[in-house]
């Protein structure tokens, strides 16, 4: 790499780690300072008697942390706090279906009404899976009972000899090994899903 | 580590700013919070020292950065002048132009406005007395 890639190189790390730095702030204002930042090492590099590494290194020392920029920008606009509710969502997504339903609709409205989640993530939240755990343990309860209702009994014997049910299961084994594994699939996506969830929501 | 932002950032109440710096000092004296009175007295200090060096004239943000800098730790660093400008300027204590500038693009020049000549008369004298009275107590200290 030429001294010159390298120099630019440093520059755009810079000036996206600071874009990083001030991401808390409106976009207008963060396109300012990023403009004036720009416009001041610009400035600097022009002053400088060899426009080197070092030289470009040590101005961007000078000009400073992204981090400090940011800091100073907070004093006038500070985060916005995250909705007090947002921490009882991936909760009541996960387990208010057992609170008769209600928990998991709770949930959701908190979920759409909060500005802490994307669209996308709201749309994740709402549709895996509707009811969370609890519709969950419903549809287990019906996929264990299919292969149990697959029985049939059939009655053999006659007026002279005893009679005697023969019951077999003509499911196989197969489909109740397949019906875990989609119960397991199933729900591991919700929990999956509410991990993500808090994830975002400690990152705001 | 995180450094609380407060809503203290107006330096038109300098009266205030004074008060507000005493009950920082005050309500601040618990170890950890040292931090925040400190930052909250610089910061005041530092707006009003930009409005100092625009008494004489206009400036353009780069070279105010220069000189506040080399006034040891009055501000961070260089980058952190464009916020204190943005707040001077919101505040209605300078006001900008656009200036061509000989070889490269054009420049934002501040200046002070009346609102920030009134400030910077009203901080000059309470700095002074406040100042003052906190070397009288430091020193007493020594003295005896």
């Amino acid at each position: 790499m030429s001294t010159a890639d390298r120099t630019d190189v440093l520059v755009d790390r810079y000036l996206s780690d600071l874009d990083a730095a001030l991401r808390g702030l409106p976009a207008a204002r963060r396109q300012q300072i990023i403009d004036e930042i720009t416009e001041h090492i610009s400035e600097g590099r022009s002053g400088l008697q060899h426009d080197d590494e070092v030289g470009l290194r040590e101005l961007l020392d000078r000009v400073g942390d992204p981090d400090d920029i940011a800091v100073e920008e907070a004093v006038d606009y500070p985060r916005p706090r995250t909705d007090a509710g947002d921490a009882w969502v991936p909760w009541l997504l996960l387990f208010g279906g057992f609170a008769f339903g209600v928990g998991w609709f709770v949930g959701v409205a908190l979920l759409w009404w909060s500005k802490t989640w994307s669209v996308r993530d709201k749309l994740l939240g709402t549709l895996i899976i509707p009811g969370g755990l609890a519709s969950l343990f419903i549809a287990m309860g019906g996929l264990v009972a299919i292969p149990a209702r697959a029985e049939t009994c059939t009655a053999s014997g006659g007026p002279l000899v005893p009679t005697t049910t023969h019951c077999t299961q003509s499911g196989s084994s197969l489909s109740a090994v397949v019906a875990i594994l989609v119960a397991i699939c199933l729900l591991l996506a919700p929990i999956l899903v509410a991990v993500h969830l808090e994830r975002v929501r400690r990152r705001a | 580590m995180s450094v609380e932002a407060t809503s203290t950032g107006t330096p038109i109440p300098t009266s205030r700013f004074l008060s507000e710096s005493f009950t920082a000092i005050t309500c601040c004296m618990v170890p950890g919070n040292e931090y925040a009175w400190v930052a909250q007295l610089r910061r005041g200090a530092a707006e009003h020292c930009v409005l100092a060096l625009l008494r004489h004239g206009e400036g353009y943000g780069f070279d105010l950065a220069r000189i506040l800098v080399n006034a040891d730790g009055l501000i961070a660093s260089e980058g952190t002048i464009y916020p204190l400008l943005a707040r001077l300027r919101r505040h209605g204590l300078v006001e900008t132009t656009w200036r061509e500038s000989g070889e490269g693009p054009p420049r934002r020049y501040y200046r002070l406005t009346g609102a920030g000549e009134e400030s910077l008369a009203l901080f000059a004298d309470h700095w002074k007395v406040f100042r003052d009275a906190v070397d009288q107590i430091l020193n007493e200290g020594d003295a005896t």
